[in-house]
């Protein structure tokens, strides 16, 4: 089971403001296999979440800089709408910031990704989200709004939302950033639980005891990636 | 899908998309209200087409169509044709007799000579007869006058009983407890006056009258005034166009100054009543046309009574028509038959029609009469008896007699309303796009809102047309609520047309106390605000007691000055306000609110496909 499942090659990325080009990534190379759980470290500004945004598919690297391949398959040669169900199926992304549907119950927004056109179906995605958030211990929180949950609920509630289509793969961009550590242990905790049960989990973190918890850490520093 | 639960959230979880709800709604119920109307007033001016002088007509003003008759026979033998008839029209002179001075007004007048029967027939005469009894008021009032002519008769008559009955019907108390001694004392010391007055204050009352004077003298009483002995009279006379055996006109609702329309749209007789079918006679005056085409030297006049008056409805009809019996207008034109000289032989000229009214039968319509018409009058041509020394006029000689429709008789009126209702239409449509740009808007402030959700959409794997769908089908939300709404609205304000005419220009006391008591209520809570130091409530509140407070006082001055009249049936032709919703037009007026609220919809949609899902990520 040591199959690379994402593989980056010579990624660059960079930013165009106005008249001056803020590059970011500068040639990122590296290979996860299926069922690891890696630690992305780095200082602030140095292109962690551009990173994962690149491997979840929400954006492109330089054009003729770099691929991506998933399970071998070049994500640069994928369709826009072959790319919106590369983010459907295969990836679940958790942010530091929970960004749930404010007007949605926990319930809908844990549900959400499953109704998209290639998610798993309206009837599959509730049996699922409510299985998830009673594991969660949401199972008394399905109808309130997020505004009304707690910073630990509402990363609980987007994790659920993340994996409703049992995607192969999940990134969590700083999950535990906005929470104390106790809150950020149990988050961690479902993390590490759903890793057991053979997902593959890339998560970015600039704490490095958060990190000890991964398998295996790299880090990002002037653009490359970097062993720890 | 999740672009249904989306959207509804996104719909009731904020008060601006009610807003643009809400001017679909205003917009569509104006447009369906405006049109409704105008179609309503054109369908108004087809019917009272067919009311008034059937289908099709067949014209040669001045002059007429001699033997007449035999036309109409030829017309009615046709399936095609339902019924005919022959109308005599002038115009002339009205000299009306009021009562009141010296002064004898006259009024020009549209004279038409009908035959009753064959009139009603072809069009809705006999509905438009306006008075089927005498009213109550004017009935007591002519029983006085009675009275008062015949006084010496009655009174004379009364015989003691008669007399005591007459006493104690009329009593004020003074014949409280008295004994036959005083009656009869009472009797005798009554004058003639007393009589006459306590006989008058039962005129109101016609049977206690009716016990007091006894069968006799209720006889005598009535003898000039058979109309108060029998109701059925009125309506009767009416369509016979005779009154006690005579020849009698019936005048339009708005020819005599009798009758003043009032505010609920019936009719009262104006002043004390004395007015209504008034007893003398008016007098008719024309000048006549003579054979070869000049006009006569001497006017013709006929003096006659009012048998009933009409009301079609058509303002302009109903304030300038008089009809009269065929034969006596015939008389005034000098279009009846005579005997007159033709190369030394003394010959009958035959009677002449100046129009021919033709009412279709069932299911045919008024150009496929209109040929039947003409293969009729062309028959009428051929089949004159050649020995006859005069012939019908030739209609292809260009000043022959027309046949037209009631539409194309009155195209110049008919076309330009038509041609308005589309204007209406299109200008109308015009705040389509005021409504548009709110949608745009409204929208669009929704969609910068908006942009992380778009953002966590496409995280999760929606596609950008997904996002475009969630606005398209949020625009369609809001079409389609504003349509139904305003199709509510729209029915409602055109079905109570007339209430809201009415309350217009008299509008209800209550309403404007209403409005200033709410104003006060708004102002309480206004200061209320005030003290919690938020601005929005206090500038709010403000604006609600102004808006309120000075619509009250508006409504409250336009009372004062009287109300304002809408609908001025001389200048809208007709008298009533059209109350029916045009279905056809308001569907198709919603659908455009549905189309243009989804078009509309579409550039913010597109805004929310462009967002950059990382953008919109970035940050809290
Ligand atoms: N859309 C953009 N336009 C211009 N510059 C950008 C844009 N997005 C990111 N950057 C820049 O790219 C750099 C890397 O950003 P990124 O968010 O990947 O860093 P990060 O490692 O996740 O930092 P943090 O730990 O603070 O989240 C930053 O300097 C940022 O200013
Ligand atoms: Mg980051």
């Amino acid at each position: 089971m040591s199959s690379p499942i994402l593989e980056a090659r010579e990624l660059h990325k960079t930013y165009h403001l106005g008249q001056v080009d803020v590059p970011v990534l500068a040639g990122c190379s590296f290979t996860i296999n299926a069922g690891e759980f890696v630690a992305v470290l780095g200082s602030s500004g140095s292109g962690k979440s551009t990173l994962l945004h690149l491997l979840g598919g929400l954006d492109r690297p330089d054009p003729d800089s770099g691929d991506i391949l998933h399970n071998g398959e070049s994500l640069s040669t994928y369709t826009a709408s072959r790319l919106d169900r590369y983010r459907a199926e295969t990836v679940g992304f958790v942010f530091q910031f929970y960004h749930l549907l404010p007007e949605l119950n926990v319930m809908e927004n844990a549900m959400l990704p499953g109704l998209v056109p290639s998610g798993i179906g309206s009837q599959a995605a509730r049996v699922r989200a409510e299985l998830l958030l009673n594991q969660f211990g949401l199972a008394h929180r399905l109808e309130h709004r997020p505004r009304e949950l707690s910073g630990g609920e509402r990363q609980r509630t987007a994790i659920a939302r993340a994996l409703v289509n049992d995607p192969p793969i999940l990134l969590a961009d700083e999950p535990t950033g906005n929470l104390d550590e106790k809150t950020g242990g149990e988050i961690l905790d479902l993390l590490t639980a759903s890793h057991e049960q053979g997902r593959t989990i890339i998560m970015v973190t600039h704490d490095e005891t958060i990190a000890e918890r991964a398998d295996r850490c790299v880090r990002i520093s002037d653009g490359v990636l970097l062993p720890r | 899908m999740y672009q249904p639960l989306l959207t509804t959230r996104y719909l009731t979880s904020r008060m601006i998309p009610l807003l643009a709800v809400a001017a679909v709604a205003l917009c569509v119920a104006l447009v369906i209200v405006v049109i409704s109307v105008m179609t309503g007033f054109l369908d108004m001016v087809r019917n009272s087409g067919r009311t008034l002088m059937g289908d099709v007509v067949v014209d040669y003003p001045l002059h007429g169509i001699p033997d007449y008759e035999r036309l109409i026979a030829l017309m009615t033998a046709k399936p095609e044709i339902d019924a005919a008839t022959p109308v005599v029209d002038t115009w002339g002179l009205l000299r009306m007799p009021y009562p009141a001075g010296d002064a004898k007004e006259s009024t020009q007048v549209q004279i038409w000579g009908i035959d009753p029967v064959s009139f009603s027939q072809v069009t809705g005469f006999d509905e438009s007869l306006q008075w089927e009894a005498v009213p109550p008021g004017t009935a007591s009032g002519m029983r006085t006058q009675a009275i008062d002519r015949h006084a010496e008769e009655l009174i004379l008559a009364l015989d003691q009983e008669s007399k005591q009955r007459l006493l104690t019907m009329t009593d004020d108390g003074a014949l409280e407890g008295a004994d036959t001694q005083v009656i009869d004392k009472l009797i005798d010391g009554q004058q003639f006056q007393d009589w006459r007055a306590r006989l008058q204050s039962l005129s109101s009352t016609p049977e206690l009258l009716r016990e007091a004077i006894g069968e006799e003298r209720w006889a005598v009483l009535h003898s000039d005034l058979p109309r108060l002995l029998d109701d059925r009279l009125v309506l009767e006379e009416g369509r016979t166009l005779l009154r006690n055996g005579e020849p009698a006109m019936v005048s339009g609702l708005h020819v005599s100054r009798g009758n003043r329309r009032t505010r609920q749209g019936t009719y009262e007789i104006e002043g004390n009543g004395y007015w209504w079918m008034p007893r003398f006679d008016a007098i008719l005056t024309t000048i006549p046309i003579t054979s070869r085409g000049g006009l006569n030297d001497e006017p013709q006049s006929i003096r006659l009574p009012f048998a009933n008056e009409f009301a079609s409805g058509v303002f302009l009809i109903d304030k300038t028509r008089v009809m009269v019996p065929l034969e006596s207008a015939q008389k005034l034109t000098e279009l009846q038959s005579r005997k007159g000289r033709l190369n030394g032989e003394i010959v009958e000229r035959p009677a002449r029609a100046t129009k021919i009214l033709v009412r279709a039968s069932e299911g045919v319509t008024p150009y496929e009469l209109k040929v039947v018409v003409r293969d009729t009058y062309a028959e009428f041509e051929q089949t004159h008896s050649p020995d006859a020394h005069w012939a019908p006029p030739a209609m292809r000689s260009g000043s022959g007699p027309e046949v037209r429709t009631w539409e194309e008789q009155n195209a110049d009126f008919i076309g330009p309303v038509e041609k308005e209702r589309e204007l209406m239409r299109t200008l109308f449509s015009i705040i389509y796009l005021v409504c548009g740009a709110l949608i745009v808007a409204i929208f669009w402030a929704i969609v910068y809102e908006k942009t992380r959700d778009i953002g966590i959409l496409r995280s999760v794997g929606a596609s950008r047309s997904g996002i475009v769908m969630i606005f398209l089908l949020y625009g369609l939300f809001v079409g389609v609520l504003g349509a139904l709404a305003g199709i509510g609205l729209g029915w409602l304000v055109t079905s109570n047309m007339e209430t809201i005419h009415e309350s217009l220009s008299m509008p209800p006391m209550w309403l404007g106390v209403a409005l200033l008591i709410l104003a006060a209520i708004f102002a309480i809570m206004t200061f209320r605000a005030s003290r919690t130091g938020r601005l929005l409530p206090v500038l709010l509140g403000s604006l609600g007691t102004l808006t309120v407070g000075g619509l009250g006082i508006a409504e409250l001055l336009v009372r004062q000055a009287g109300g304002i009249v809408l609908w001025d049936p001389s200048v809208y032709y007709f008298t009533e306000v059209p109350n029916t919703v045009d279905w056809p037009s308001a569907l198709i007026t919603a659908g455009g609110a549905v189309l243009c609220s989804v078009l509309a919809a579409a550039i913010p949609a597109a805004k929310a496909a462009d967002i950059d899902p990382i953008g919109a990520l970035r940050y809290e």
